[in-house]
């Protein structure tokens, strides 16, 4: 019974902060942090006693198919667990960065929302539930990309907003078409009942949600909103976009769906592949090219999700086991990145990497803990990255399938090779005389927010330790890999 | 987990630079120097000790065989001379850096060493080329940033490679596991070879191998002179050609094709090594250039798959790290009392510093192949044992091999030339005005190069009695090798004795010597007549043919980094491009990935 309070909560903190606190920004902060650190509790919490179990919450009384479910099983708590938590760290690094702009009560509400979406998204086990959670969180982050209220920051939101309306609908026609064809919105009844039905229905709304749940994932080609949204938005909400908002509404509801409602499609698979390996490869090269700090990370966030896209398409064990840990390595790493990238844009007023430099003596946290969250992006030992793509390699070798490992690999070598460019210029190198004025002060809540980060970037590599990794990914895995166990625990046969 | 005293090798040195980073300087050092004492003493104990295991969750992860003990006893020989150089004399702003990262370097390298599991060896194996970059970054300027990055990219990029190599290993022979202690996997079959050449790439990188050499000079440039010796001069060397030698003696068998690709790659490491060595003006540039230079005789001993050369490329590498190491120090006390490592504004400073003077001149001699000193003899052996496997080819593997020896023989040679630019242009000749009161390097400086100095000799007199017999031959299982036939050092250093000796007599018997001043033009020589050290190389700098590779080298046509760097721009900007900013553009990008999703997908 705890799924519920985690949509619940935001969204009663959203109303809320809009309706007592009305302007007064300390009640919003209070507000917003207090529902977010319940969130990370009762998610952990919820993690932790799931295990292999599933756990069906009907609304209202009514009983599947009539009622609107929701499915607390190991792949979803696990998903909560990361974007509360990245949500609390972005928290964090917003009291003191969000003061720059106007009117920061309604960013905690919108903020607030954001999380109520994402969190209905993945506990969802309905599929028009789903989409309408999506439309949530996708509101509130076409308003907190704009919400700096500069030019730029409209035509980003506003692109966002079109791209995402256009893949919306095609999400929405879909739902209408299995929902034609099945008569139910429950994902296990459709999941049920789809093998009965031609194999083409099933092509033909696999190939509709891979479009439209592509852009939110932003996967090449579907990606082009992404770095203009990315680096537009605020730097916690890059942060949040980038490290956990592309991967709820996108990766996660992919995963669901194609493994177990669809049952795991060869072809798709096959595409899955294919598109993580344009996407990765497309997606470096991109960024190698870039000066602007926070569309670099942009564009390497859909090369990252290549990668997990890839682990996935391998439909291993161990390919799955690589792309649900990247997924969640990435979340913090990109996080970190996008926290120190809102401490480069703050401290010199420029987002330019040319007019930075020698700024690893003025900011020795942020210069650390970008060190670490760079040779973790870029795959190198000790750290979470390292370990994930690891396994990413060796499952697709494994799988018979080292075209993949090797594109991987030269993925790999470019990512580092852009952040060495990065770290070069940002923190390394000749200090720059005009970017000398520092315009604002780091607080210790921002700086707390990158070390806590950068604690998990190497505490997470533990997951891989077989007693650590049996209780945490594992029934993960074993949650996507057992494709007609969702039908059978949702529908309790 | 069962932790043994392999593990300790790791754990102390690990643990040590954790409580250094609290601890003020003076102490920071003295731990540091336990720490090595203990290491060395460690390693005496394995080495006469019965062999242990380390198991993590019931899988041998560290242990050591011949071939890892021998590497293991020089890294902590050679980390203990460095670091006795290092204690008094790091720059003041490195110093609290440097003696945390110094025994974690020696920790990782010796995790990498040890490791016979797979993932444990890639997860060293980075960590030490994370280490390169910190100590790479520790310098503020531009150019030192610049070089990290580029070490970085080369060498971090590297270890996907080994990852892979390693990973399509596991997937070739399932047999094994990811235990790498004794896997013979055959080449055969398209995927052998690509691992084969991916963990080539990883040792060439690491031990600075053409064409991914291009780091070595940079870092030795710009990296404080200390971890210049400590890396890329002693540590990455042992740790690359012990990677090559791991793939070649014991994961791989080779095939007589990959010998002789080898050798070739060898051969060209000497040689463009030696080449880009002779022309600089810098001196840490320069022993960068033959820090690569060298590698190429390893490479070619050890790929070449003859026991002679193997032996003698195993050999090479220790008295590389030996005079190299010794070299750079010597540079760097140099360099700490003159404030400047450019060969033009050195000179005449053998009466000033004759110790060091020494030191460098020995390690000169050495790294030039001079008998009787150590570099002599592992050279010699390597080219006995390519003449060895090439009477065993065909006509045309005969000819290719005589070329390539031909070529290294004369890079040889040429290391002779550039050594003797370097000791003129800094120890002979006039030597500049403000170069007039410097006085010996301290105590713990000469010291370390003069250790260093008595290991050349030592190896080289007593190779056969001392370093072969103890550490090298165990490696190769090899009793004893009796095919030196006419060498022997004792011999020849007598027979060098007695040509000094008669050219002395002939100096006392005929001795009518002036000393003057040098005039010019009617008048004392002005400081601007000075002639550099480096003024000599200036023609072969401008002969016809080599002028024209010199400059595109010089503006890094021919460096692999840059390459790939102008290519990976090239794309990126190719897709930039498409990236207008049009949103209908990218509607329509929507729309044509559905529909050939719905194409594709049926």
């Amino acid at each position: 019974m705890i799924l519920p309070f985690l949509i619940i909560i935001p969204l009663l903190a959203a109303f809320l902060i809009t309706l007592i606190s009305g302007g007064r920004d300390s009640w919003a902060i209070v507000f917003s942090i207090l529902a977010v650190i319940s969130l990370l509790a009762l998610s952990v919490f919820s993690f932790l006693s799931t295990g292999s179990q599933t756990f069906i919450y009907e609304m209202s009384g009514w009983k599947i198919p009539l009622t609107i479910c929701l499915v607390q099983d190991a792949l979803s708590t696990f998903m909560l667990v990361i974007v509360n938590l990245i949500a609390l760290t972005s928290l964090m690094f917003s009291v003191s960065y969000i003061r720059q702009y106007s009117a920061p009560w309604k960013y905690y509400a919108l903020f607030m929302l954001l999380i109520a979406g994402m969190n209905g998204v993945i506990a969802t086990g309905d599929i028009f539930n789903l989409f309408v959670f999506m439309e949530i969180a996708l509101f509130s982050a076409y308003a907190l990309v704009a919400f700096g209220g500069k030019a730029e920051e409209y035509e980003a939101s506003f692109k966002y907003a079109v791209m995402g309306s256009v893949s919306s609908t095609l999400i929405l026609l879909g739902i209408g078409i299995l929902y034609s064809a099945t008569s139910t919105l429950t994902m296990a009844k459709i999941a049920e009942i789809l093998p009965t039905l031609d194999v083409k229905l099933t092509y033909w709304v696999g190939a509709i949600f891979l479009a439209g749940f592509g852009l939110k994932a932003a996967i090449i080609p579907f990606h082009a909103w992404l770095p203009d949204a990315h680096s537009s938005a605020p730097a916690p909400i890059s942060a949040m976009l980038s490290g956990v908002f592309i991967k709820s509404l996108g990766v996660y509801v992919l995963i669901r769906l194609f493994f177990n409602v669809f049952g795991g499609v060869a072809v798709f698979n096959e595409v899955f592949l294919v598109i993580g390996a344009i996407s990765m490869i497309i997606g470096v090269f991109l960024a190698l090219g870039q000066w602007d700090i926070k569309r670099l990370l942009a564009y390497h966030s859909i090369s990252q999700i290549g990668y997990i896209i890839i682990g996935i398409g391998l439909a291993t064990n161990l390919g799955i086991l690589g792309g649900v840990f990247h997924l969640f390595n990435h979340a913090i790493f990109k996080a970190l990145l996008f926290y120190n990238a809102g401490v480069l844009e703050m401290t010199t007023g420029t987002r330019d990497l040319r007019q930075m430099g020698g700024l690893a003596k003025k900011l020795p946290t942020t210069s650390f803990t970008s060190m670490i969250a760079s040779l973790s992006i870029a795959g190198l030992p000790p750290f979470n990255g390292f370990f994930s793509k690891l396994i990413i390699f060796i499952a697709a070798i494994q799988a018979g399938r080292p075209v993949y490992a090797f594109l991987a690999g030269l993925g790999s070598l470019l990512t580092l090779a852009s952040f060495m460019k990065m770290q070069r210029y940002a923190f390394y190198g000749k200090e720059n005389k005009d970017a000398d004025k520092t315009l604002a002060k780091v607080s210790t809540a921002m700086k707390w927010a990158m070390i806590s980060l950068a604690v998990l970037c190497l505490l997470t590599s533990l997951m891989v330790i077989p007693g650590i990794r049996e209780l945490t990914l594992d029934p993960v895995v074993a949650v996507i890999m057992n494709k007609t166990g969702y039908i059978a625990e949702v529908l309790g046969r | 987990m069962a932790i043994s005293e392999i593990s300790y090798l790791i754990l102390v040195p690990l643990i040590v630079a954790l409580i250094n980073i609290v601890l003020p300087v003076i102490l920071r050092k003295l731990l540091t120097a336990g720490t090595v004492i203990y290491l060395a003493l460690l390693t005496y104990r394995l080495y006469t000790g019965d062999v242990t295991e380390t198991l993590i969750l019931d899988t041998v992860v560290f242990s050591v065989d011949k071939l890892a003990l021998f590497i293991l006893i020089f890294i902590q020989v050679l980390s203990a001379i460095i670091l006795l150089f290092s204690l008094k004399g790091v720059k003041q702003e490195f110093q609290k850096a440097f003696f945390v990262l110094y025994p974690m370097t020696i920790a990782f390298s010796n995790g990498a060493v040890v490791s016979v599991h797979s993932i444990s060896l890639i997860i060293f194996w980075g960590l030490t080329g994370i280490m390169l970059y910190l100590f790479a970054i520790m310098d503020k300027t531009k150019e030192a940033s610049d070089t990290a990055k580029k070490t970085m990219i080369i060498v971090g990029g590297s270890d996907v490679f080994l990852i892979l190599g390693l990973v399509l290993i596991w997937f070739l022979e399932p047999g094994y596991g990811w235990n790498l202690s004794n896997n013979q996997v055959l080449l055969s079959g398209e995927l052998a070879y690509i691992a084969f050449f991916c963990i080539v790439i990883a040792a060439f990188a690491k031990a600075g191998g053409f064409p991914l050499h291009s780091w070595v000079p940079d870092f030795a440039k710009d990296a404080p002179v200390e971890s210049a010796a400590f890396l890329p001069a002693a540590l990455d060397k042992l740790l690359g050609i012990y990677l090559l030698a791991r793939i070649s003696l014991t994961i791989f068998k080779l095939t007589p094709f990959v010998h002789i690709l080898l050798i070739t790659l060898g051969a060209l490491t000497v040689i463009t090594g030696v080449m880009m060595a002779m022309i600089q003006h810098n001196g840490r540039k320069l022993l960068g250039y033959h820090a690569v230079s060298q590698v190429g005789y390893m490479i070619m001993g050890i790929g070449s798959g003859s026991i002679l050369a193997i032996v003698g490329g195993l050999f090479h590498m220790v008295n590389h790290t030996i005079y190299k190491s010794n070299l750079f120090l010597a540079l760097g006390a140099v360099e700490k009392r003159t404030g400047t490592n450019d060969l033009d504004e050195l000179g005449g400073l053998g009466t000033r510093m004759p110790l060091t003077f020494l030191a460098a001149l020995i390690g000169a001699f050495a790294i030039s192949g001079i008998p009787p000193f150590n570099g002599f003899y592992s050279k010699w052996m390597i080219y006995q044992g390519i003449l060895e496997i090439a009477r065993s080819q065909s006509a045309g593997y005969q000819i290719w091999l005589l070329i390539c020896l031909i070529l290294v023989v004369f890079g040889s040679a040429l290391t002779l030339a550039s050594f003797m630019k370097f000791i003129h242009a800094i120890f002979l000749g006039k030597r500049p005005a403000k170069l007039a009161d410097i006085n010996e390097a301290p105590f713990n400086q000469w010291l370390a190069t003069g250790l260093l100095s008595i290991l050349c000799i030592g190896f080289g007199l007593f190779a056969k009695e001392l370093p072969l017999k103890h550490f090298i031959l165990p490696v190769m299982n090899q009793p004893g090798l009796n095919l030196l036939g006419a060498y022997s050092p004792l011999m020849l250093i007598g027979l060098f004795g007695l040509a000094l000796l008669i050219g002395l007599i002939i100096y006392w018997i005929t001795r009518k010597v002036r000393f003057d001043e040098v005039y010019l033009g009617g008048m004392e020589a002005l400081e601007k007549f000075r002639i550099t050290g480096t003024a000599f190389y200036n023609e072969i700098r401008n002969l016809k043919p080599l002028k024209g590779i010199y400059d595109s080298a010089e503006k890094k046509y021919l460096d692999i980094y840059d390459l790939g760097k102008h290519c990976s721009f090239g794309i990126a900007k190719l897709f930039s491009t498409i990236h207008n900013g049009q949103m209908l553009f990218y509607n329509l990008w929507l729309v044509v990935g559905l529909l050939i999703l719905l194409l594709v997908i049926k």
